[in-house]
């Protein structure tokens, strides 16, 4: 489903990422980990293009992210995102960020997105929100209205920057459990997270970057149970004291 | 287009005088200079007293203040001149009024430069008032718990750092100052604006003295911008985050 | 001191200051409407234009800004007619006149209204699948106005006392109505005063209802 291929990515004369190969595929839940400044956020923001990159492939799909003559919002009306910060749209009510992209983009009317929305709510369990405002919503509800909107576009799959990074401690849980039910549901995944009780529980894969590389590539077994590289294991048992 | 140029005009004579038009483009420049620099030394001076009334926690003080503000920032800069030059006259006792109108010397700079002037200290007001709230509440009770008085601790502590504060928007006045002093015009001050429609009538060019004044303006402007960039680096303050670059 | 003024011209001068009223105050409202939107246009052409555009805009924002308006309104008065071959009225040239220059500020203010927006908002909106245009018409220039509202009207205040500039060509409004009939009835006196008074109690009024409007608008926040 997703092909990173050899991708690297300057910002001016600084190296941000140095080919950078992987892959997710279909139904497959991947978890990005790593300290920061790893690039791991702008790995997945390359992914849907929200990044430029300078060299490599990255194929979504089929469809190549870096070719200059993609259809580039098509493309993003085919995968969801959901940010660290959430990024509701706060000038609209929860229907409207949950309608607007359906109506614009994918052309569906009002009543049928609205329909959609309302069901995505209640599936997330924030139905009797809809028409109050982001800024009135707890943090952890609007995150979990954010994968609402994503949802709603019928994404072929789903990246998460670092979802839960903004929460405090006792709304992680809402939200984990919102993506592991995804997860469980078949959803394709790639997820940027630091959470390693969720990729405990429903990654396939964990991929380790540092300092812009990718330095680890294992199934989730292997990964925590016997990581190869060294800077690896410095990290996992550094966060896993808690 | 179809228009002539005439550049050489500059080295003619006036229609009626011995005087070039060039000579008529300095001398606005000199009264454009002369108006606007004088109405700004009157603006940065009561501007700032202002501003800092302005800030005071006395009723008694900062009323007035607001309604300097006030009065000055509401009513458009050719209206006040206009106020100046036709009405204040009118307000004063008969023998002042008299000579106002008719004896004194070069009345419409002094109008100019007054009216001018105090139109630009509401704006200056504001500004050092931004920059004085601008500072930490901290540095106010600092002065005072050394035993400064409040007028010491404005003098001392809170205004040196407001006004280098406040560099970029004065900068900002500044140059507004030079651009309204074109209004003077109005009142007949020879300045650049009125010099630029007088050699249009005189000469019977259009474009000529436009283009002239126009690049007159902007080098005033430029001339503006590097001196407060001068005054800007050798009041910097090392190390402070706003300043230092 | 007021012993030899006699202000019952005013009520005689009325109807000539409405004309004025009226043409400086529609003036001010097209040069508002049009003065944001090509201010607006200007601000994006700086921000996300290319190098090309953006120096374009930027040249010209830095232009009007650098003269005076005065000079800017002798400049459009002497080159519109040139351009369109036909003579132009003071009247019509002030509108074209003001739109432009206004645009100039307000594409300041919308610049910083802009950039207020972060860059979150804009990424949510690509990864939806909105276009450029779709993501600044719904997501970004809504927010960017509500937080530059204030002062995007305080710059209408300071346009409408600026219209009183087209006193250089001789355009009706407000002031010129005001001297017209101060010199007719032979009152010049009380004819300025009492434009001085309406526009201070116009601008005061509404530099009052923007405060407010910014006290309501911050605990909205």
């Amino acid at each position: 489903m997703i092909d990173i291929k050899d991708v690297s990515k300057w910002y001016g004369s600084f190296q941000v990422l140095t080919d950078c190969s992987t892959h997710v595929s279909k139904g497959e839940v991947v978890v990005v980990c790593g300290p920061s400044g790893s690039g791991k956020s702008t790995l997945i923001k390359c992914v849907n293009g929200l990044e430029p990159f300078q060299k490599g492939t990255i194929t979504v799909n089929g469809t190549s992210v870096g070719d200059p003559k993609t259809d580039l919002p098509k493309l993003r009306s085919h995968v969801g995102m959901v940010f660290q910060h959430f990024e509701l749209f706060p000038h609209m009510s929860i229907t409207e960020n949950l309608t607007i992209a359906q109506v614009k983009v994918l052309g569906r009317s009002k009543d049928e997105a609205a329909d959609k929305g309302l069901k995505l709510l209640d599936r997330v369990g924030l139905k009797a929100h809809a028409h109050k405002f982001p800024g009135q919503l707890s943090g952890g509800q609007q995150q979990r209205v954010a994968i609402a909107r994503a949802l709603a576009m019928d994404p072929i799959c789903m990246l998460f920057d670092e979802p839960t990074s903004a929460l405090d401690p006792e709304m992680i849980n809402e939200v984990l459990d919102v993506m592991v039910e995804l997860a469980r549901e078949g959803m394709t995944m790639m997820v940027v997270t630091h959470e390693m009780g969720f990729a405990r529980k429903v990654a396939n894969r964990v991929i380790f970057m540092d300092r812009g590389a990718i330095v680890e590539d294992a199934r989730k077994d292997d990964f925590f149970g016997s990581p190869r590289s060294e800077r690896a294991q410095a990290f996992l048992s550094k966060i896993l004291q808690h | 287009m179809n228009y002539h140029w005439n550049w050489g005009i500059f080295l003619q004579q006036v229609q009626a005088g011995e005087e070039t038009y060039l000579d008529w483009m300095i001398s606005g420049l000199g009264w454009t200079v002369a108006v606007a620099m004088s109405a700004w030394v009157i603006a940065l001076v009561l501007g700032s007293i202002v501003g800092t009334l302005r800030t005071s926690p006395r009723r008694i003080l900062s009323a007035p203040a607001n309604v300097w503000v006030e009065l000055f920032r509401n009513i458009p800069i050719l209206v006040q001149l206009f106020l100046w030059f036709f009405v204040v006259p009118e307000l004063l006792p008969r023998d002042l009024s008299m000579w106002v109108k008719q004896d004194m010397p070069a009345k419409e700079f002094f109008t100019a430069a007054i009216g001018l002037g105090l139109f630009t200290s509401a704006r200056i007001a504001e500004q050092v008032r931004a920059g004085i709230q601008s500072l930490p509440r901290g540095q106010m009770n600092a002065g005072l718990a050394m035993g400064f008085t409040l007028t010491q601790t404005y003098r001392y502590v809170l205004l040196p750092m407001a006004f280098r504060i406040i560099i970029p928007p004065l900068t900002s006045e500044f140059m507004n100052t030079f651009k309204n002093s074109a209004v003077a015009f109005a009142i007949g001050v020879l300045e650049l604006t009125f010099q630029a429609k007088q050699m249009q009538e005189d000469a019977g060019l259009e474009f000529e003295p436009m283009i002239v004044v126009t690049v007159l303006y902007l080098v005033c402007a430029f001339a503006v911008n590097r001196v407060m960039a001068v005054i800007e680096k050798r009041t910097r303050v090392p190390g402070y985050i706003a300043g230092a670059k | 001191m007021f012993g030899s003024f006699d202000f019952s011209v005013i009520p005689a001068s009325l109807p000539f200051i409405w004309e004025g009223f009226l043409f400086s105050g529609t003036l001010t409202l097209v040069a508002m409407l049009g003065g944001v939107v090509l201010g607006t246009l200007l601000a994006l052409a700086r921000l996300n234009g290319g190098p090309a555009l953006a120096a374009v805009a930027t040249t010209y924002v830095n232009a009007m800004r650098s003269i005076p308006l005065l000079m800017v309104i002798l400049w459009f008065f002497l080159v519109i007619p040139f351009i369109t071959g036909t003579p132009m009225g003071a009247e019509r040239s002030a509108f074209i006149t003001f739109t432009l220059f206004e645009a100039a500020y307000y594409s300041e203010i919308m610049r910083a209204g802009i950039q207020s927006v972060s860059r979150g908002q804009v990424n949510a909106g690509y990864a939806l699948g909105m276009s450029y245009w779709q993501t600044m018409g719904h997501v970004v220039l809504p927010q960017a106005f509500r937080n530059m509202l204030p002062v995007l009207l305080t710059q209408t205040i300071i346009l409408f006392q600026d219209t009183s500039l087209v006193y250089i060509i001789g355009a009706k409004d407000l002031l010129k109505a005001a001297e017209i009939t101060g010199k007719n009835y032979n009152r010049p006196v009380e004819m300025y005063v009492f434009a001085a008074i309406i526009y201070f109690v116009i601008c005061f009024s509404l530099s009052f209802l923007v405060k407010r409007l910014q006290k309501r608008i911050s605990i909205v926040r």
